[in-house]
């Protein structure tokens, strides 16, 4: 199935312009709905809250705040001084003094006037957070990685699904024109019957996260250690541990390894594949730094740290029969042969901004039409990436069937398709 | 015991940060050890917590005493139940069932969750009975719990309790609910379900499980749930009307599908256009005619969205009004139609819009809009009546031109000589610049690029220089050995202005061969271009893949014949990018008979240095040009801007190899310190030193070469 192009997107919701205040329901109608002078009536907005606004989240930010049919009007996060950065940044373009905070997100999902929420918290909260928000009735754009672990990306999955609510996982990468463009080469047969699909993880080892020595737990206001620890099993303050990057990443046990980037350039290579309703179904352990896995249409997945052309980070590369080809976030990809374009212009966007990962959530909140990077799609591409990282830890071949989401023959990998969450915290 | 217990702790603290050693700790360490840990009053709680998380995976029933002790601790508790909802058999869920018993509030809450979890049918007596528990959490825990179950005695349980309940505990019980009739009705229980799901989406619970109810309630009941999605559909709730959408999406069946159709036409345009994406995105056919009826509706979001939905599931039957749709009015509408015409997938489309690009020469708007089509979606079979349109004396100069553009696209070898005319000697003076850049399409993806190198070289000979510099660029574009052949000749034996051209056509060839060339017009004394010949040469061993022994040759004959420092910092550079041995002595010898690049040899040869073994050879080496290993001592690194840092001291003590240039093993701070503190702004870091005992200070600017001044 062909996918809508940003640009058809665009017009359609372009074209609606002034439907919305005909109709008896306001935000009903996708549309943009600008007016002469560029903005937006305030029916036709999109009305967002933002959950652990941090550094990534920032830039995510950035790229919302001025998309005109958005206006951000909450923000939860348990540092107050993210709270206070993230209200003034908020207030200063709205122009008032208005954006509330609060240090429990559910608070803020407790509000009815807002639509959807960005989750930008770390990777510990990401999926309990975005199925809390699912619950309440608010879409929800994600950062990644989304889950920690098999059953995370299911229930994640199921979550979205039973609430009829938009979800776009944080992997930009899907609408930037160029890794589009090779994911359809290899999609739709340009490179001859598809071979390998390479992906760079940015580490295979793990990046786990323990129980280190206790600092001095500062008050509440300041920062809440509970609602940061969230889902994740207790351990005494740290201030280590509360600006860590990979804190809880992958879940506590396998790491975050293949999931840093393999939540991006795995879930390309899962478009590439035609796989994003699966995942492979075998994994060997890593072998002079390649993991090698494999779908059961025999198309190989290779998530292998060297051997790239130099395009930039998290490059990706598909082989078929025929060509191949490859590309990275200098916006620039390499082709076996020229005569694969097609006469294609291909945009060349380097620094894989998401700006327009964010307007294909916005335009899917209006048109109800599922994104680039679905609760389904991110979760396929993420059980991959677990499934890779359990080969990894257990170091040994492990064999996953995709329907049953079920390792075949080995308890000690199923154990760890899910890791019990902390009190009062669940995903359902 | 003590020593016991270092060893086991120093073991599992490995596992924690590294995942390498933990198939050797599995073997080391059995799971008596490792139940021994929970059970000593000597162990820390930090190596209790570690160890549950290990017997998540590699512990049995004999571990489940241990760990249960740890449920009623609240610093434990959570992971206690990472192992105890991991490990099979039914001690694990006696074990949380007895723990539930002694606790309350947070810590009841997590063992129902996990009793949840592992769908524990034997807790259902409990689950019941906490259903009526007056702390809210622990009774929506277990009607969750409930629901995961999802057999018809749980079900019982909570439509019991539910029809029982006050309002109160019916918000409280309706997640379990839609999550029991879920699972039942994966199990084919649809009846139950579609009564739990009726029960729920009546009842005063909040407007998100009705949302939940009424989808689950449509999916159970299947085409007879129509006349419920119908109304959802037309729902002035803004909630409902999405949940109708999706469930529009989901349910199967063509039946469904006309249904949706007949359902269009009794809705308002705003909510017709959404219902037609939804229609497209269910991937039936059998919505087509409806598509096409909404193609003419009288309001253009309508037709924007048929049209768009035709791209999806289209097929030849379309082509007709999407080629109306070209020339609407609208021109949001026109350009949904043309793009939709590119991108339709069914087989049938190619053929259909051939014949009618034969059919159609007498209206010429129609048929340019036809060969730019064909053009676009490169229909090969075009080419006949596109050679017609180019050559045929009659045609409209817009018509021409349309057609030498999508012989770009479509043409192939055997006929690519109709655009090589085109460019050598144009027919008309205006079609020229057309011709050229539809040849330079068409040669660039021909899979046999040095057939059509050959017809490009033989067209060329004789012709002006203009003519044969267009060639050139199309030749250079193209690359393969034939271009090269090509290039290379005119870059040696062309007249002054052809070898400027060739020549920095030659000094950007992307692949190696290219380098003998240029290496023959680099040692040419009388070349007037060979200084750009020689810089193209090093750049060729600077960018490209080849083995060490390629590149170091070279540089050494490149060093054969550089007369200026320019051409010597282009070696380092080579150099410092692919650094061995062999080119650590071949910087310290341009060192040696240069002193004025000091600066430039010291800083390269000490980030080769910084990438070998620190041999004596390598130490005598950077001996030659005044270099010694220093003692260094990274007292702390920070990195970020203002108040957004992160510690990195650890980081760059690993990257200290005994020289004031520390080189990360990244290429950018970002990447290299694991993630950006401050997105959007620009960094410094701040490194506080010891070096040869004397302590300094220094900052660099992100990103930049670190190399840490002494101490004064």
């Amino acid at each position: 199935m062909r996918l809508q192009t940003n640009s058809q997107r665009r017009r359609f919701l372009t074209h609606s312009m002034g439907l919305g205040a005909a109709m008896a329901l306001p935000q009903l109608v996708p549309g943009i709905a600008l007016g002469k002078d560029g903005t937006v009536a305030p029916s036709e907005r999109i009305i967002m809250g933002g959950i652990g606004i941090g550094s990534r989240g920032g830039y995510d930010l950035s790229c919302f705040l001025p998309q005109p049919d958005v206006r951000f009007v909450a923000v939860a996060d348990v540092k107050a001084n993210r709270r206070r950065d993230v209200k003034a940044t908020i207030d200063q373009l709205n122009g008032n003094t208005e954006c509330a905070t609060y240090i429990d997100f559910r608070e803020l999902l407790e509000r009815s006037d807002i639509d959807a929420v960005l989750i930008a918290t770390g990777p510990n909260w990401h999926a309990t957070a975005a199925t809390y928000a699912a619950r309440a009735g608010k879409d929800v754009y994600c950062e990644k990685p989304c889950t920690k672990n098999i059953s995370q990306s299911l229930l994640l999955a199921e979550v979205m699904q039973r609430s009829g609510r938009i979800f776009q996982a944080g992997t930009q990468r899907r609408n930037l024109p160029h890794f589009a463009f090779a994911c359809e080469l290899a999609r739709t047969g340009r490179l001859g019957k598809l071979r390998t699909v390479y992906a760079h993880p940015a580490g295979m080892s793990a990046n786990m996260s323990g129980w280190v020595a206790a600092e001095a737990q500062p008050p509440r206001e300041e920062v809440d250690w509970d609602m940061y620890l969230g889902p994740a099993a207790w351990r005494p303050y740290n201030s280590g541990l509360m600006n860590a990057f990979n804190f809880e990443k992958g879940g506590g046990l396998t790491g975050g390894g293949v999931l840093e980037w393999g939540s991006h350039c795995v879930d390309l290579c899962q478009w590439a594949a035609g796989a994003d309703k699966t995942a492979p179904v075998e994994y060997l352990p890593p072998e002079n730094g390649r993991l090698v896995a494999t779908y059961a249409s025999g198309v190989k997945l290779v998530i292998r740290e060297d051997g790239w052309l130099p395009l930039g980070s998290c490059p990706v590369r598909f082989e078929g029969d025929a060509g191949w080809v490859e590309a990275g976030d200098s916006g620039k990809m390499v082709l076996s042969s020229p005569e694969l374009l097609a006469g294609r212009k291909v945009a060349e966007i380097g620094g894989y901004p998401a700006t327009f990962h964010v307007r294909d959530f916005l335009d899917c909140v209006k048109s109800r039409r599922q994104p680039k990077c679905s609760a389904v799609t991110a979760c396929y591409a993420h059980i991959a990436c677990h499934a890779a990282n359990i080969a990894i830890f257990l170091n040994r071949p492990l064999k996953f069937d995709p329907q049953k989401h079920e390792f075949l023959d080995d308890a000690q990998a199923n154990r760890l398709r899910s890791e019990a969450l902390r009190e009062p915290w669940r995903i359902a | 015991m003590k020593r016991y217990f270092s060893y086991l702790v120093a073991l599992v603290a490995l596992c924690v940060v590294s995942q390498g050693p933990m198939a050797t700790a599995q073997e080391a360490v059995s799971e008596s050890e490792l139940i021994a840990v929970l059970v000593s009053a000597d162990s820390a709680k930090a190596d209790k917590a570690i160890t549950c998380k290990r017997l998540a995976v590699f512990g049995s029933a004999e571990a489940v005493p241990a760990l249960a002790a740890l449920l009623t601790d609240a610093e434990l508790t959570s992971w206690a139940r990472i192992a105890l909802e991991a490990i099979p058999g039914p001690e694990a869920s006696a074990a949380l069932r007895e723990a539930a018993a002694q606790t309350q509030g947070r810590t009841l809450v997590g063992i129902v969750n996990s009793i949840g979890v592992r769908q524990d049918t034997e807790a259902m007596p409990l689950l019941a009975k906490w259903l009526k528990s007056e702390d809210s959490d622990v009774a929506e825990a277990a009607a969750v719990a409930l629901g995961r179950i999802g057999n018809l005695e749980s079900a019982k349980i909570l439509s019991d309790a539910f029809t029982e309940g006050t309002d109160a505990q019916r918000q409280v019980m309706s997640q379990g609910c839609v999550i029991a009739a879920e699972t039942l009705l994966a199990k084919g229980e649809n009846s139950t379900a579609i009564a739990m799901y009726g029960v729920v989406r009546n009842a005063n619970v909040p407007a998100t499980r009705k949302v939940e109810a009424v989808r689950g309630e449509i999916l159970a009941r299947g085409v007879d749930g129509l006349p419920l999605l119908f109304e959802q559909l037309q729902s002035p709730d803004r909630a409902m009307m999405n949940i109708g959408l999706a469930v529009a999406r989901e349910l199967p069946g063509t039946e469904v599908t006309k249904s949706l159709m007949a359902e269009l036409e009794k809705m308002e345009p705003a909510r017709r256009a959404l219902l037609i994406f939804a229609l497209a995105d269910r991937g039936d056919a059998a919505a087509l005619p409806a598509l096409a009826a909404a193609v003419t509706d009288a309001d253009p979001t309508v037709r924007v969205a048929a049209i768009e939905a035709m791209a999806t599931i289209g097929d030849a039957s379309c082509i007709a009004a999407l080629l109306t749709a070209t020339t609407d009015s609208e021109e949001n509408v026109a350009l949904a139609a043309k793009q939709t015409l590119t991108a339709m997938t069914d087989a049938s489309v190619n053929a259909e819009l051939v014949k009618r690009l034969q059919e159609a020469k007498g209206n010429t708007e129609m048929r340019r809009s036809l060969i730019e089509l064909v053009g676009m979606r490169r229909i090969e079979a075009s080419v006949p009546e596109l050679r017609t349109a180019v050559l045929d004396a009659a045609s409209d100069a817009t018509i021409r031109q349309a057609a030498l553009t999508a012989l770009g696209e479509t043409v192939q070898l055997d006929d690519v000589t109709v655009l090589i005319e085109q460019v050598a000697s144009p027919k008309y003076a205006e079609d020229a610049e057309i011709a050229q850049k539809a040849l330079l399409t068409a040669a660039v993806r021909m899979p046999d690029l040095n057939a059509c190198a050959a017809k490009l070289s033989a067209a060329m000979r004789g012709k002006s220089n203009d003519i044969q510099r267009n060639m050139l660029n199309i030749l250079a574009a193209m690359g393969g050995s034939g271009a090269l052949d090509t290039v290379g000749r005119v870059a040696q034996e062309g007249d002054r202005e052809l070898q400027d051209l060739a020549t920095q056509l030659l000094g950007n060839w992307m692949t190696v061969d290219a380098a003998p060339i240029l290496w023959n017009i680099a040692k040419a004394p009388k070349h007037e271009f060979r200084i750009r010949a020689l810089r193209g040469y090093l750049r060729i061993a600077r960018q490209f893949i080849m083995t060490p022994e390629e590149r170091l040759a070279i540089c050494q004959n490149a060093m054969t014949i550089i007369e200026r420092d320019a051409e010597r910092k282009l070696v380092l550079e080579v150099a410092g990018r692919h650094p061995d041995l062999e080119m650590l002595k071949l910087v310290v010898s341009i060192g040696q008979s240069t002193p004025a690049l000091k600066a430039d040899v010291t800083a390269t040869a000490l980030a080769i240095a910084q990438k070998l073994d620190g041999s004596d050879e390598v130490l005598a080496l950077l001996a030659k040009i005044g270099q010694k290993t220093v003692k260094i001592e990274i007292l702390k690194a920070v990195y970020g801007a203002g108040d957004k840092t992160k510690d990195v001291t650890g980081m760059v003590q690993k990257c200290v190899h005994g020289f004031p240039l520390i080189t990360l093993p990244k290429s950018t701070y970002n990447v290299a310190f694991g993630g950006d503190p401050a997105s959007g702004v620009v960094k410094k870091l701040t490194i506080d030193y010891r070096m040869d005992g004397k302590t300094g200070q220094a900052t660099f600017a992100e990103n930049a070469a670190i190399v840490l001044p002494m101490p004064q």
